[in-house]
């Protein structure tokens, strides 16, 4: 065996994983593109989606035996008790079942996902047992982005109304939002059945939409506050752009 | 909404804060910070990625250790003889049979405030939840007012308004004291501290903190031993295991 043969060697296996790695990545940052966003069908996220979008019990099963052991092990580290370890997983794995609507991959990866839903619960089940006072839980402390509130299904409405003028600012929406915000208000489908038609999570369409929604604002700021006819717009955008401030803290 | 905050809580405590490993006190005064810091919130996402990763591996490790313990037969180090969560694969039944949230929680947008002399100052959030069951103010010295809010059994929490012109009396710390700013301002011998700024404080310094303008702050003082717990993440946790099963034993 010569040293060339040995660095050759050396080079490919350095070079393979490297180029798996950046694909991997291309994917992750693409997700949503419906084209690229068939991730490996067995993948932590997809899993979870398939839970998520339509109670997959069989996609739920396989990510039960891959993360119980995982969040048992957390349950030892964090309370050093095996039972309440036990307790641990019971509680987590409802929480992912629970939760796996709202999940959402612009946000991370699932494995990030369950682990703060998993410290989450860990936090309040010790406190369960110290009995120290209810007035907080993890979700108080937990959740300084979640004030984003969504938009709720009864918006569509008023919204429809305006979709015409909303739509000259379409084209400078990014194409995976303006497909989301199509969806929905448009094509009148429920976050779910969007969801299901571009074959993303759930969680994604609503963050998308979410953002989508926000670009629009910003678009139509201008024309709104100049033209008292568009109330209506007002009010359905001022409600998102409320949640914007409320995120941020103060001024509303 | 504070443009720039100048003091943030050290790499250290926004990592046990991550990890989980913190107590409630200092939670939540680091929520409360991280509602108004969108920096330390970015920070937050990438160690909570980091911990995330840490997990997956160590409990790999764990398992590796786990399985050959099963199929090795020989006593001493097969403390996990099998997977103990195999157990519990019967939940998945039970689990499945709820219902799932189709939508997010809303929150309670009922913001509490804190009604000042000739203002109102509005809460992050965490800290309107810690005062939800109210407020008794208290006066500790002439110029200092205080109210506390109990969150465990490790932190002594409490809202503390420095009236304009008061002066804190000279202390020094047993443990690690944490003072976030909500309202105004103070200085003390290191700097001058306004809104969202967060300030540690140990026993290594003596601290003597005054407001020329008034300042209304959440202040968390805590037990020396709950700081270096989130060293404790740094030890294997197949060790820690070992370890917390030999001393429940004993
Ligand atoms: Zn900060």
């Amino acid at each position: 065996m010569t040293s060339t043969k040995i660095g050759s060697f050396q080079l490919k296996e350095v070079v393979q994983p490297k180029h798996k790695a950046n694909t991997y990545k291309v994917e992750t940052a693409l997700v949503g593109n419906p084209a690229s966003d068939k991730t490996a069908a067995d993948s932590d996220e997809s899993l979870l989606i398939a839970i998520g979008n339509r109670q997959d019990t069989e996609a739920f099963n396989l990510l039960f035996k891959r993360f119980s052991s995982r969040i048992y092990a957390m349950g030892v580290k964090l309370t050093r008790n095996d039972q309440l370890a036990s307790d641990l997983v019971q509680e987590a794995m409802l929480t992912v079942w629970q939760k796996a609507p709202l999940y959402d991959l612009d946000r991370g990866s699932a494995q990030s996902w369950i682990f703060t839903l998993t410290r989450n619960r860990c936090f309040d089940i010790m406190r369960k047992i110290k009995r120290q006072p209810t007035t907080i839980s993890a979700d108080d402390i937990w959740a300084p982005e979640e004030l984003d509130v969504q938009l709720v299904h009864e918006e569509q409405g008023s919204m429809e109304a305006e979709v015409e003028k909303i739509e000259r600012h379409y084209d400078q929406l990014p194409l995976p939002q303006r497909a989301v915000v199509e969806q929905i208000y448009i094509h009148d489908r429920t976050h779910e059945e969007a969801a299901n038609v571009l074959n993303i999570p759930l969680g994604t369409l609503k963050s998308r939409l979410r953002l989508g929604m926000g670009k629009l604002k910003q678009l139509l700021r201008t024309e709104v506050d100049s033209n008292a006819g568009t109330t209506k717009v007002k009010q359905t955008l001022g409600r998102n752009g409320n949640a914007v401030n409320l995120k941020h803290g103060r001024n509303s | 909404m504070a443009a720039n905050i100048n003091f943030h809580p050290s790499e250290a405590l926004l990592r046990g804060y991550a990890d989980g490993t913190l107590s409630a006190g200092l939670n939540v005064v680091i929520s409360a910070h991280l509602e108004q810091c969108k920096d330390c919130r970015d920070r937050v996402a990438e160690l909570e990625n980091i911990a995330a990763c840490e997990w997956v591996e160590s409990s790999k490790e764990m398992l590796c250790i786990s399985d050959y313990d099963g199929s090795s037969e020989q006593g001493e180090t097969n403390i996990i003889r099998e997977n103990p969560t195999a157990k519990l694969s019967h939940l998945v039944t039970d689990i499945t049979s709820h219902p799932q949230h189709r939508e997010m929680n809303p929150g309670d947008e009922s913001v509490t405030e804190i009604h000042m002399l000739d203002h109102s100052v509005r809460l992050p959030k965490v800290l309107a939840r810690a005062a939800s069951d109210g407020l008794v103010w208290k006066k500790m010295t002439s110029g200092i007012n205080q109210a506390s809010v109990m969150l465990d059994d490790q932190t002594q929490c409490e809202f503390l308004y420095i009236k304009p012109g008061a002066k804190v009396p000279v202390h020094k710390h047993q443990g690690t004291e944490v003072t976030l700013v909500l309202d105004g301002s103070f200085t003390d011998e290191m700097g001058k501290y306004q809104k969202s700024d967060f300030v540690m404080r140990n026993k290594t310094h003596t601290h003597h903190p005054a407001s020329e303008e008034g300042c209304l702050c959440f202040s968390v003082l805590d037990s020396p031993l709950t700081f270096t717990s989130g060293l404790a993440r740094l030890l294997n946790p197949f060790l820690r295991y070992r370890f917390s099963r030999a001393t429940s034993m004993s």
